[in-house]
C-alpha cells in the first residue's frame, strides 16, 4: 500500500473554550482527490490551517509525507488557496505577486520566473497576471490564489473553496489543472455538489 | 527587498518624498546651525559645527528609525493585507521571514544616508576632509547591526500586540534623544548624562562623529557597537521565532 501523503490522527483545536475540531482523523494518498464539506463554523478552514500549519493543533497530530505540518519540509510539499483569499500584495501585479512567492518556493529567480509564465499560459492569466491586484475582481484573485497554489508543483493542495466565485470557464480551467496532475493529492473544502462529484471521496464535518 | 521597493515604488509620490524630505530635514539643522552659531560653547564631539554635529543626529536617527518604526509599520502592513500568513506559509526559516521584512528599510535608509552627506557637502559646505571613510562605512554597519536585533524585537511585539507603532516611535525618541542626536549629552543634568552614557546610540554617535570629523578614535565604539549587535541580532530573531509560534499556537497570525 501507498505511504499516505496526508495524515491526521485525533486532531483537535481550541479556539479560548470552543472546540471547533474534536478528534478528527484523515488520510490522504497520493493523486486522491478528497472533498471536505460540512456547514459553515463546523471548522474545514480550521482543519486545512493546521493542515498548512499556519495553525498548530490543540491535540493530536498533522503529518504531511512523515513531517509535522509546519515544518519547512511539510510547507514545501503543500500549495494552499484559502477561501476569499486577499492575501497578496495589493499595488503589486498578479505577475508581480507571484513572481515574489515563486522566489520563495523555489530560490531561483530564473526558475521562478519561468514557473509564473508556465502557470499563466496552462491558467490563462493574461489579464490577472497583468493587472494590479486591487484592480482585480475577486474571481481574478481567486485564480492568482490557485495559481499561487501551483507553484513549484506541491505534492498535496488544500484548497478552501476555490470554485466559489469563478465563472463557468475558469472553473473548467481550474479542474483541467488539477486532471493534469494525477499525482497530486488535494483536499478540497467546498458547498458545491458538482465539485464533490469530481473527488473521489468525501469527509463531512460536522457542526461542533 | 524586490517587492518593497516595488511597493513602494508604486507610490510614487511619496516615493519622490522620501528622498525631498532628506534635503528640509538637512535645511532646517542648517538655518539652526546659523543661527546659534557660537552662542553655545559645548563640547562637539569633534564637529566643526553644530549643523556638522546634528548631520550625524539626522544620518544615525534615520537608521535607528528605520529599525524601530520602519520594520513595524511593514510587519503591520503585511498584517492587515493578510500576506503575513501567506508568506509564513511558505518553506521559510522565521529568521529568513524577520530579515526580508527588515532588507528593504535599511537599505533605503543607507540611500538616504547617502543623500543626506551630498546635500550636506555639497550645498551647506560640511568639510569631509579629516573623514576616514572605511571607520564611518564600519560604524553604519554595525550600528545596522545593532538596530536590525531591535528593529526584530519591536517586530516581534508587532505580532504579539499588532498596534505597537507607538511604543515604536518612543523608542526611537529614546533613543536618539539619549544617544545625543541633536545636543551633546554633557548638556545633560548628571543624573541624565549617567544614563545616556549607557544608551548603545551614544556610542553610534560619538563614533559617527568621530569618524567623520577627527578621523580617529572610532574603533572601540565600533567594537562595542558589534559586541552589542552580536548578542542583540540572535536575541531578535529567537524572540520573533517565539512570538510566531505562539501567534500559530493562538491562530491569531491571520488577525488584524
Amino acid at each position: 500500500m501507498t505511504e499516505p501523503i496526508l495524515e491526521v490522527r485525533g486532531l483537535r483545536r481550541s479556539f479560548g473554550t470552543r472546540e471547533v475540531l474534536t478528534g478528527v482523523d484523515l488520510e490522504i494518498g497520493p493523486g486522491e482527490r478528497v472533498a471536505l464539506r460540512g456547514p459553515n463554523g463546523s471548522g474545514k478552514s480550521t482543519l486545512l490551517r493546521c493542515v498548512l500549519g499556519a495553525l498548530t493543533p490543540t491535540a493530536g497530530e498533522v503529518r504531511v509525507d512523515g513531517n509535522v505540518a509546519g515544518t519547512i519540509a511539510a510547507r514545501r510539499l503543500v500549495g494552499a488557496t484559502f477561501s476569499q483569499d486577499r492575501s497578496f500584495y495589493l499595488r503589486l501585479s498578479g505577475r508581480e505577486n507571484l513572481r515574489f512567492f515563486a522566489r520563495l518556493r523555489l530560490r531561483d529567480a530564473r526558475r521562478a520566473d519561468e514557473e509564473v509564465e508556465r502557470l499563466g499560459e496552462e491558467l490563462e492569466l493574461d489579464r490577472v497576471l497583468a493587472q494590479r491586484v486591487d484592480r482585480c475582481s475577486t474571481g481574478m484573485v481567486q485564480q492568482l490564489g490557485f495559481a499561487r497554489a501551483l507553484l513549484a508543483e506541491p505534492r498535496l493542495l488544500i484548497l478552501d473553496e476555490p470554485t466559489r466565485s469563478l465563472d463557468d470557464a475558469a472553473v473548467g480551467r481550474l479542474w483541467g489543472a488539477l486532471d493534469r496532475r494525477p499525482e497530486t493529492a488535494v483536499l478540497f473544502a467546498t458547498h458545491r455538489v458538482e465539485d464533490v462529484a469530481r473527488c473521489q471521496s468525501e469527509r463531512v464535518l460536522a457542526q461542533s | 527587498m524586490r517587492r518593497d521597493w516595488l511597493i513602494a515604488r508604486s507610490y510614487r509620490t511619496a516615493y519622490v518624498l522620501t528622498f525631498g524630505s532628506a534635503i528640509f530635514n538637512v535645511l532646517a539643522y542648517y538655518f539652526i546651525s546659523e543661527t546659534f552659531d557660537g552662542g553655545a560653547g559645548a563640547q562637539l564631539d569633534g564637529a566643526p559645527s553644530y549643523f556638522a554635529f546634528a548631520l550625524v543626529g539626522i544620518v544615525i536617527t534615520t537608521t535607528v528609525q528605520s529599525a524601530a518604526l520602519a520594520v513595524a509599520r511593514r510587519l503591520r502592513e503585511e498584517q492587515l493585507t493578510g500576506t503575513l500568513e501567506a508568506v509564513a506559509g511558505q518553506p521559510l526559516r522565521d529568521a529568513e521571514l524577520a530579515v526580508g521584512l527588515a532588507g528593504y528599510p535599511f537599505v533605503l535608509s543607507g540611500l538616504r544616508t547617502i543623500a543626506y552627506m551630498l546635500v550636506a557637502g555639497l550645498l551647506f559646505g560640511v568639510s569631509f576632509a579629516e573623514t576616514d571613510w572605511v571607520g564611518f562605512v564600519v560604524i553604519i554597519f554595525t550600528t545596522t547591526a545593532f538596530v536590525l536585533g531591535l528593529g526584530l524585537l519591536i517586530a516581534a511585539l508587532v505580532l504579539l500586540v499588532k498596534r505597537a507603532e507607538s511604543l515604536a516611535g518612543l523608542a526611537t525618541f529614546g533613543l536618539a534623544f539619549l544617544g545625543g542626536a541633536f545636543f551633546p549629552v554633557e548638556a545633560f543634568p548628571s543624573w541624565l548624562e549617567a544614563i545616556a552614557r549607557l544608551a548603545p546610540t551614544r556610542l553610534a554617535y560619538d563614533g559617527t562623529r568621530e569618524a567623520l570629523y577627527t578621523g580617529e578614535g572610532w574603533g572601540s565604539d565600533a567594537a562595542i557597537l558589534l559586541a552589542i549587535a552580536a548578542v542583540a541580532v540572535p536575541v531578535g530573531i529567537w524572540a520573533f521565532d517565539r512570538a510566531l509560534r505562539r501567534q500559530r499556537r493562538r491562530g491569531t497570525l491571520g488577525e488584524y
